[in-house]
């Protein structure tokens, strides 16, 4: 009976480690409402750290043209992510049309994208770290392409 | 005799906790100061909506020098012999700095009245349409601003990055306004990071 409670504990404690390193960069939230009568209510909340991951894994062919364009802009993006990072809450971006509302945003240590319009509210938050690792990865996928492509 | 010695002691330690505290909490408001916000605010309510744009002034110093490209290598700007027009830049702003607050261009023609002048240490333009008196245009641009745009370039550069730079330390400013019939454009810095 010990010996099965202490199984369960590790198993416990090992999942609770597990969730910990899941979420060690934060979460990737993305809301999607419907604006009408039983219209769909989707909540993705999802462990910011599989998207680098999900970028290693992916076929680097298909990443291929995306990986090498955006090689030029890479000093810039480090830099403009930097400074996010150690910039304060703000609006970045704000554009209001009638019906429609887009709003660009640093938030704590995350990027949020709100999108309304007459059909649907989007919300997206990303965090900062997660998008520095995601980009970091896709242009580590276009050297190893170059290197694939010199063997 | 015991108790003697430790009542100074007591109160040193009391003392300096309390000094460690309020440096701890002045420090920072002290030692720090507020970002700026390079704001943009497009109003054209008729049309198209309205579109705000606020950048931490260090988020675009940052990523400045960070670009390059033909046009733009180091935080500065390439301009063309065309664009100069054979204007030497450099001389009319060292005029402007030992010069008097005054008035220094007017011109009225058929069209519009433009005006330029040195105020409060900024060079200040009002465009005005005599055809239509509600679209107007006003620039100030600070001359700290003005001079650091080409203290540390070559000829035929922009020092953006030094002019950001300068900005960041000049005073809250507005720096352009754009009004038209029922649009409004404003371009302003301060410390504030929304527009309300």
């Amino acid at each position: 009976m010990i010996v099965l409670g202490k199984i369960v504990l590790g198993m416990a404690g090992l999942g609770l480690a597990g969730a910990g390193v899941l979420c060690s960069e934060g979460l990737v939230e993305v809301h999607v409402v419907e604006n009408e009568p039983l219209g769909h209510h989707i909540r993705i909340d999802a462990p910011a750290i599989l998207a680098p991951i999900a970028v290693r894994l992916a076929p680097s062919r298909d990443l291929a043209q995306a990986a090498c364009a955006i090689q030029p802009y890479m000093p810039a993006i480090r830099a403009g992510l930097a400074g996010l990072r150690d910039s304060g809450d703000v609006v970045l971006v704000e554009v209001n049309q009638p019906g429609k509302h887009v709003q660009v945003s640093k938030l704590g240590r995350a990027i949020v994208v709100d999108v309304g319009d007459a059909g649907e509210t989007v919300h997206l938050s990303v965090p900062l770290r997660a998008i520095s690792n995601t980009i970091e990865e896709l242009a580590a996928t276009s050297s190893d392409t170059v290197l694939q492509k010199g063997t | 005799m015991r108790k003697s010695m430790r009542t100074p002691t007591h109160v040193a330690t009391v003392v300096g906790l309390l000094a460690a505290g309020i440096v701890s909490v002045a420090a920072p408001a002290v030692a720090a100061p507020a970002d700026k916000y390079l704001h943009v605010k497009v109003d054209d309510r008729a049309n198209s909506g309205t579109v705000n744009v606020n950048v931490p002034l260090p988020l675009a110093e940052a990523i400045l020098p960070a670009i390059n490209n033909p046009e733009l290598h180091d935080g500065k700007v390439s301009l063309h012999d065309a664009q100069m027009h054979g204007v030497d830049v450099r001389a009319i702003l060292e005029a402007l700095r030992n010069a008097p607050d005054n008035e220094f261009v007017t011109v009225r023609n058929k069209e519009s009245d433009v005006r330029v002048a040195k105020s409060n240490g900024n060079i200040v333009v009002h465009v005005t349409d005599k055809n239509d008196p509600r679209q107007r245009v006003n620039v100030t641009v600070p001359i700290a601003v003005a001079n650091a745009f080409f203290a540390n370039a070559k000829n035929n550069q922009l020092d953006v990055e030094a002019a950001l730079r300068a900005l960041s330390d000049a005073g809250d400013v507005l720096l352009v306004t754009v009004q038209g019939p029922g649009q409004k454009v404003r371009v302003w810095v301060d410390s504030r990071s929304t527009q309300d």
